[in-house]
């Protein structure tokens, strides 16, 4: 089942001169249970992607789709209630509030979103990623990997309909990427979740089911 | 609540100095409530427990009581009823030469007569008796603290004639001054030629008149106290513009403070979390933080009433109290639209910059 799909989208920032289209007619799909690689240098246009497809601006034309809803027919308020619901971000700098403990993290979203896995599920889910023993730390007392796991953990806690990566793996040495990796492969492959991972890191290549590149605005899928 | 305790809780330094400043801010708000309160207290005590309601005076006394002398045929063209009484007033030095202890102090004297209403049932005696004759004081209960015992002998403006001490009474006090009781027979020695009063009080509303007379509500009356209006207006105009600073104090601290959280907020706004969370989390913030800070300035304002001299005036009423704590409550909430107007405006795109 297609869980994000982007059709002929545009991009343009400001106008005469100051005009900058990001993103060129890019149409895009991501099923369950796969996980999507889009990778491109500095300026290409992945941030503006990854921000369309996670609902937090609306294209300029085209339509963005987030389980089966069409994003750009909706208000500010509804965007935000869809991504509260169904986009799970995990982003650079890890968006943990330094001063609730991890179990809080949890709590926060729980207190404003009606739809999250039960206790026993997260419990389990924390285990897996092997934070279990970390519930009352709080993000500073924690590695970056640490974190890193963390914000997944918390991501997934809302059940949503599709996890939006952010440079994951920036500042990561190579053992940490090969963990990372197997780790977002794992929540694409055992939990069949619908992951798209957008990076300038090659190393990430291949835990990938499909790699698109994106240079200059312009989306173009490797074979 | 959720994430305006958890923060405060674990940045207990950088919260503790905001709620030191409300507390410092507020402390000083209720010591000037309770001056200002103590001042009216002190001017007004006396007219309060005599349950004014009406006062007249000598049409020429320039609304002043003390330059206000009236006539016997002033007072007889008011209408007589149970609810007029006369009263002499009369500044004076009152002089003690007791053994071992010599005092000086300047009071007001109120001659009054004593088959009417404030001789009869509005002098609240805290010890001894009423005034029987024209050679009995009774004082403000504040004067026992000066060294005035029932018994003691004084004498009046330098004169002669001695008064026995026969009773202390509470509230006793007018134009922050405090009072001697005695008879109206007294009063006429005292201030000399043939007058029948300086001012005639009633504890009904009235709209009578009489000849050469001008007729005062109470709070008319009292606003002519000298240096009544002035006095509070200062001290008013000091509240307000604490109020004022407390605001912009508050506003800016939690302006920095939202400053400072941008980002996070900005993440938290990129996961969908609302917006209005976010602002009920600053507004609550702030309630927590001012009603901390005015918790602990009670108990220090109550603790500076205990250590404070009994000469000073200054003085509690739970009412004015209640008033500045949701007056500071309602600032706080005020001063948190500042930051809630920020975080409102917050882009979630700009978690990913």
């Amino acid at each position: 089942m297609k869980m994000i799909e982007l059709d002929h989208v545009n991009k343009i920032f400001g106008n005469g001169v100051g005009r900058v289209q990001a993103i060129k007619d890019i149409s895009f799909a991501a099923k369950s249970g796969e996980l999507s690689l889009v990778l491109g240098p500095s300026g290409s246009g992945k941030s503006t992607f990854l921000t369309i497809a996670g609902g937090l601006q609306k294209p300029t034309s085209g339509t963005v789709k987030i389980g089966g809803i069409d994003v750009g027919s909706l208000s500010a308020k509804e965007r935000d209630r869809l991504r509260l619901n169904k986009v799970g971000f995990v982003l650079q700098n890890y968006d943990l509030l330094p001063y609730l403990t991890v179990k809080e993290q949890f709590q926060l979203i729980q207190r404003v979103s009606s739809q999250t896995i039960s206790q026993q599920e997260l419990k389990k889910l924390l285990k897996e990623l092997g934070i279990d023993q970390l519930v009352n730390k709080y993000p500073p007392q924690l590695s970056g990997g640490q974190m890193q796991r963390v914000a997944i953990a918390r991501a997934l806690y809302q059940k949503p309909a599709v996890i939006l990566a952010d440079e994951p793996t920036a500042a990561l040495d190579s053992q940490r990427v090969q963990v990372v990796g197997k780790l977002l492969t794992n929540l694409a492959h055992q939990r069949g979740e619908t992951v798209i991972v957008v990076t300038h890191d090659e190393r990430l290549r291949s835990f990938a089911d499909h790699v698109y590149q994106i240079i200059d605005g312009q989306m173009t899928m490797e074979s | 609540m959720f994430l305006a305790w958890h923060e405060i809780k674990r940045e207990k330094v950088r919260y503790g100095l905001v709620i030191a400043m409300i507390v410092l801010i507020s402390y000083l708000l209720f010591m000037l409530v309770g001056l200002m309160d103590g001042l009216k207290n002190e001017n007004t005590a006396a007219i309060e427990e005599w349950r004014t309601e009406t006062v007249w005076l000598n049409k020429g006394s320039n609304d002043r009581l003390a330059e206000s002398v009236l006539t016997y045929q002033q007072v007889a063209s008011l209408p007589q009823t149970d609810h007029f009484s006369l009263i002499g007033d009369q500044p004076v030095k009152m002089e003690l030469d007791r053994q071992h202890h010599r005092h000086a102090q300047t009071l007001q004297f109120i001659g009054l007569n004593s088959t009417e209403f404030i001789a009869q049932k509005r002098v609240m005696l805290t010890s001894g008796h009423q005034v029987r004759n024209s050679q009995q004081l009774v004082l403000d209960n504040s004067l026992k603290q000066k060294g005035y015992r029932l018994g003691d002998w004084v004498v009046l403006n330098g004169g002669t004639k001695k008064f026995r001490i026969v009773g202390f009474a509470r509230n006793a006090k007018i134009n922050i001054s405090p009072v001697a009781y005695g008879t109206l027979k007294a009063w006429q020695q005292l201030r000399g030629g043939n007058f029948a009063a300086s001012a005639v009080i009633s504890d009904r509303k009235s709209h009578d008149s009489g000849y050469e007379l001008k007729r005062y509500s109470v709070q008319q009356f009292i606003n002519k106290l000298p240096g009544y209006t002035a006095q509070n207006a200062t001290l008013q105009l000091m509240i307000a513009f604490l109020l004022v600073i407390s605001l912009v104090v508050i506003a800016v601290f939690l302006y920095i403070l939202t400053m400072q959280k941008k980002q996070q907020y900005a993440l938290l706004r990129a996961q969908g979390i609302p917006a209005k969370t976010l602002v009920m989390a600053t507004i609550s913030q702030s309630l927590l933080l001012i009603i901390t800070g005015l918790v602990i300035s009670t108990g220090l304002t109550v603790l500076t009433v205990h250590l404070l001299p009994a000469g000073v005036p200054i003085m509690f009423k739970i009412n004015n109290m209640i008033l500045m704590g949701i007056g500071m409550v309602a600032i706080g909430v005020l001063g948190a639209l500042v930051p809630a107007l920020m975080i409102v405006r917050i882009d979630p795109l700009d978690a990913l910059k």
